[in-house]
């Protein structure tokens, strides 16, 4: 790798960068970005693990399962995975949106149920006025008025119905589809786990010797792959089992200079 | 009754954090789908997650179905005489044919 400073240029496979006000996250950074740091590719090894802090907590299976890929493991449930992944990725169900046909649908039935009243209302006006011998003249205008707003208001809220009726129907196709993303999640998690599983019992043995030969506290517990210690043990353990190309970022004083840690982990390494 | 059903792994997880806080209103739970009590605190939570996940949410209202009110006799006494067939293989449609008993078609094309 090459590190290009302010001013000067740092070559290797461990680099110290203890001297320089940085901070990991800046230089994990760096890393990803490559743009004052000149090295491979960071992969799911990095994602997991790097930087390597005082107070870091990996997950010690998945970052064991990345470690075993970086090794060209694999697991057999990787087609399945694949295959679930690419399903899930083609999926796209096409929204649903009832609100409008909703509320189209009752605001319609309310205004038919005043104007019923309304209706009804005037016919009673108009009864009593005949009783006793009045003019009805204006209340039977008013309700010939009434009954034609409420047989328009009828058809629209049929009108309603209908389409909310359509949009029930269609939005079954669209349920069926996230139906089917729903499953594909579910199988995906699995697989996933199942292919962690696989990977880090692959490993078990590697692993058990790496969290021997690193410096720090830690033991291999709830076999295969289980660990129970100093969570920076099982991240160093992790990277010298693993089989990485970009420099992996150290912040926690395990060695005694860049050289010792690159050697004992046998990777490239960034002190700070 | 509302019932609830989740479409996404969100929306279900949501639902379940709804169950375990709010039992008392809810009256069933499915996998990714609930029955919650017909009060107003039922279609408050029903319409917080319809608002939290969209489409990935569906809220419908049940209603108990009584037999004797709600679908007639010619059908309970089909369901009756089918369950109490002799030849467990017999389909329903054969079971029915030549008998005063609904065909299927007809019963598909009447609504309760």
């Amino acid at each position: 790798m090459r590190v290009e400073l302010a001013d000067e240029v740092r070559e290797g496979r461990a680099v110290a960068l203890r001297d320089r006000d940085v901070s990991p996250e800046t230089v994990a950074a760096a890393v990803r970005e490559g743009e004052w740091i000149d090295c491979p590719e960071p992969g799911a090894v990095h994602e997991r693990v790097s930087p390597v802090t005082a107070d870091a907590s990996p997950s010690v299976r998945p970052a064991l399962a990345a470690a075993a890929r970086s090794r060209g493991l694999t697991s057999p449930v990787d087609d399945a995975l694949a295959d679930a992944r690419a399903e899930l990725a083609a999926i796209d169900p096409p929204p649903i949106d009832h609100e409008a046909a909703r509320k189209r649908v009752a605001e319609a039935g309310e205004r038919e149920a005043a104007l019923d009243e309304r209706v009804a209302e005037l016919r009673g006006r108009i009864d009593a006025l005949a009783g006793r011998d009045g003019e009805p003249g204006d209340a039977t205008d008013e309700r010939a008025a009434a009954i034609r707003e409420l047989s328009e208001v009828r058809t629209e809220r049929v009108a309603a119905e209908q389409a909310l009726r359509d949009a029930r129907e269609a939005a079954r196709a669209a349920r069926d589809a996230r139906d089917r993303r729903l499953r594909l999640e579910d199988r995906v998690r699995n697989l996933r786990s199942a292919a962690r599983e696989h990977l880090s019992a692959a490993v078990a043995e590697p692993f058990a010797d790496a969290v021997a030969a690193v410096p720090g506290e830690g033991r291999v517990a709830d076999e295969p792959a289980g660990f129970e210690g100093d969570p920076v043990t099982a991240a160093l353990a992790v990277v010298r089992v693993a089989a990485v190309d970009a420099p992996v970022v150290l912040a926690c004083d395990r060695f005694d200079s860049a050289a010792a840690a690159a050697d004992t982990l046998d990777a490239p390494v960034l002190t700070v | 009754m509302l019932l609830v059903v989740t479409y996404s792994q969100a929306a279900r997880q949501t639902l379940r954090n709804a169950c375990s806080s709010h039992e008392g209103t809810v009256v069933r739970r499915f996998g990714r789908a609930a029955l919650f009590e017909e009060t107003e605190l039922g279609a408050l939570l029903a319409l917080r997650l319809r608002e939290k996940h969209g489409g990935d949410v569906q809220v419908e209202r049940t209603e108990p179905f009584n037999e004797f009110a709600d679908a007639p006799a010619a059908v309970r006494e089909a369901a009756a005489a089918y369950e109490a067939r002799d030849a467990p293989s017999t389909p329903y449609p054969k079971f029915a044919a030549g008998t005063e008993h609904p065909s299927p078609e007809r019963l598909r094309d009447r609504e309760l």
